[in-house]
């Protein structure tokens, strides 16, 4: 196999590996908001369920979960699973995991807010949502983008879990190519592929970061 | 300009999470990886097909296979699957007018593919020896032993040279079952410094160059195969750790499917397709079909 065709190989997969990220990226981070209201829940009873479906999905691998969401249905139900639901499982799987990492990201800056801010926005006669929406989330954002700008970029790493349910996304790949080719080139590729996709993402994280930093 | 930004970035993202989805699309249409892309959503009326409804006939046949199995199951030259298995799967395919779907599957996982009906085989240099009863097997296509390889001038020119050493071997492969059988190998295994277990024999024949590993427990269809592509510095034991057969493994129970296959494969065996393909892929002497 040629350096061309190996490169175009991983460049297909590679594309599946920005579906996993994009997808998961897009879901999670608006779910990773409900859960940290769920979590910081006044209602004790929530707030223990949802503390508890974090500790779940931190405390065991991803790569554990995603074998349960494909494999579930049916050695739990008896449902048979068609080869179409391999790419639904990974995002739900990659979905859940991240939106609990989020939850406790947003959790932090949400919680790092001083409470006079609050007062002050009731004072002026904010409601509760008007106070969140505009005078809290902005700030909470800014405060907490480069802890989530350290969960994105291990994202793009976790992609690579999908092989646990025989997705073909691109270090899947490689790890074929390196079998076919008995070489390590393929895997020499890979690791620039994903350095030069972490690198566009760390730009585009810093650019946001300075774009936010209007006060400064 | 913020906005502007943002609005790029959501552009690319978006169209990157458009072009994963039919990513088969755009792909030529030799890719065989159809079966797994069709997942993608943008076909998923493919994957279902697959199913056998009670009154409709079956249209495709999913083939469950590791791609890191060369010669029997790996990724060619021009990126697509091929192999022995999965060119003979081919030709039962074209016989019974079923579309093939190579389905690449993680070997740990392959019991839990086949079960939960993702796949309706394994095919693909599959041991039968120790596993006859937890699937419903093809009659065996395949001779296989289960060999030793060792880099060349190490001083072991026999199992019992093994003792103190460390080998290599393939996680949830016939070869590890052949070592931790007590009426098998499991004696000899227990003489072993260290039995290491590997997700594929790429990076085990890679330690083996690299001087970390002693020996590989392999099977010899794929030993010849790693070697050949490899050139010198390696060598197979004549000592052999046991004779096997491979068969093609479908769920238990699915006697229909297994007849079906069974029928074909002795019609190809007969037209001589068999004979052609294994000359192809080196494995002419290990065939045991007649």
């Amino acid at each position: 196999m040629d350096f061309l065709t190996i490169l175009q190989q991983l460049g297909s997969g590679m594309v599946k590996t920005g579906g996993i990220f994009v997808w998961t990226l897009v879901l999670s981070l608006p779910l990773g908001l409900l859960i940290s209201f769920g979590r910081m829940s006044k209602n004790k009873l929530i707030a223990v369920i949802f503390k508890f479906y974090i500790s779940i999905m931190r405390g065991t691998p991803l790569m554990l979960q995603l074998l349960v969401v494909y494999f579930g249905p049916y050695y739990l139900f008896g449902i048979n699973i068609s080869g179409s639901y391999r790419f639904i499982a990974i995002i739900i799987g990659f979905v859940f995991n991240y939106a609990a990492y989020f939850a406790e990201i947003y959790r932090s800056g949400i919680e790092s807010m001083p409470i006079g801010q609050y007062e002050a926005a009731k004072i002026l006669g904010y409601s509760k949502a008007q106070t969140f929406m505009k005078i809290i989330l902005p700030q909470v954002i800014k405060r907490i983008l480069p802890s989530i700008t350290n969960e994105v970029i291990t994202l793009v790493k976790d992609t690579s879990l999908a092989f646990s349910l025989a997705y073909m996304e691109m270090f899947t790949i490689a790890k074929q190519i390196a079998a076919a080719q008995t070489t390590m080139m393929p895997f020499v590729i890979a690791a620039v592929f994903y350095y030069v996709f972490n690198l566009l993402v760390a730009v585009a994280m810093e650019r946001i970061e300075k774009s936010l930093g209007y006060y400064k | 300009m913020m906005k502007k930004t943002l609005a790029l970035l959501l552009c690319g993202v978006m169209s990157m999470a458009l072009l994963a989805g039919c990513g088969n699309d755009g792909a030529p249409a030799s890719n065989t990886n159809d079966g797994n892309e069709a997942s993608d959503e943008a076909n998923v009326s493919d994957g279902e097909e697959g199913e056998v409804q009670a009154s409709g006939e079956r249209t495709t046949f999913t083939v469950g296979f590791d791609a890191e199995y060369p010669p029997y199951g790996y990724m060619d030259d021009n990126g697509e699957y091929t192999g022995f298995d999965l060119e003979l799967a081919q030709a039962v395919c074209e016989l019974e007018g079923w579309e093939l779907i190579k389905t690449p599957i993680d070997w740990d996982s392959k019991d839990m593919e086949l079960n939960s009906g993702s796949i309706d085989c394994i095919w693909n240099g599959f041991t039968m020896n120790g596993r006859e009863d937890a699937y419903t097997w093809s009659d065996p296509y395949c001779d296989n032993s289960q060999v030793i390889v060792v880099a060349e001038g190490s001083g072991i020119t026999t199992l019992a040279d093994l003792a103190g050493k460390t080998v290599g071997v393939q996680a949830a492969s016939a070869a590890l079952d052949v070592l931790s059988d007590e009426e098998q190998q499991k004696d000899l295994a227990d003489t072993f410094g260290a039995l290491q277990q590997f997700p594929d024999y790429n990076s085990a024949f890679t330690e083996l160059m690299a001087g970390s590993l002693d020996a590989i427990a392999i099977d010899i269809g794929v030993a010849n195969y790693q070697i050949e592509s490899r050139g010198e510095g390696y060598v197979i034991l004549t000592e052999t750790l046991n004779s096997e057969q491979y068969g093609i493994g479908f769920k238990l129970g699915n006697e229909e499917l297994r007849d079906i296959v069974n029928a074909d494969i002795k019609k190809l065996t007969e037209d001589g397709t068999v004979a052609e393909l294994a000359e192809k892929y080196g494995i002419s002497e290990l065939i045991c079909l007649e």
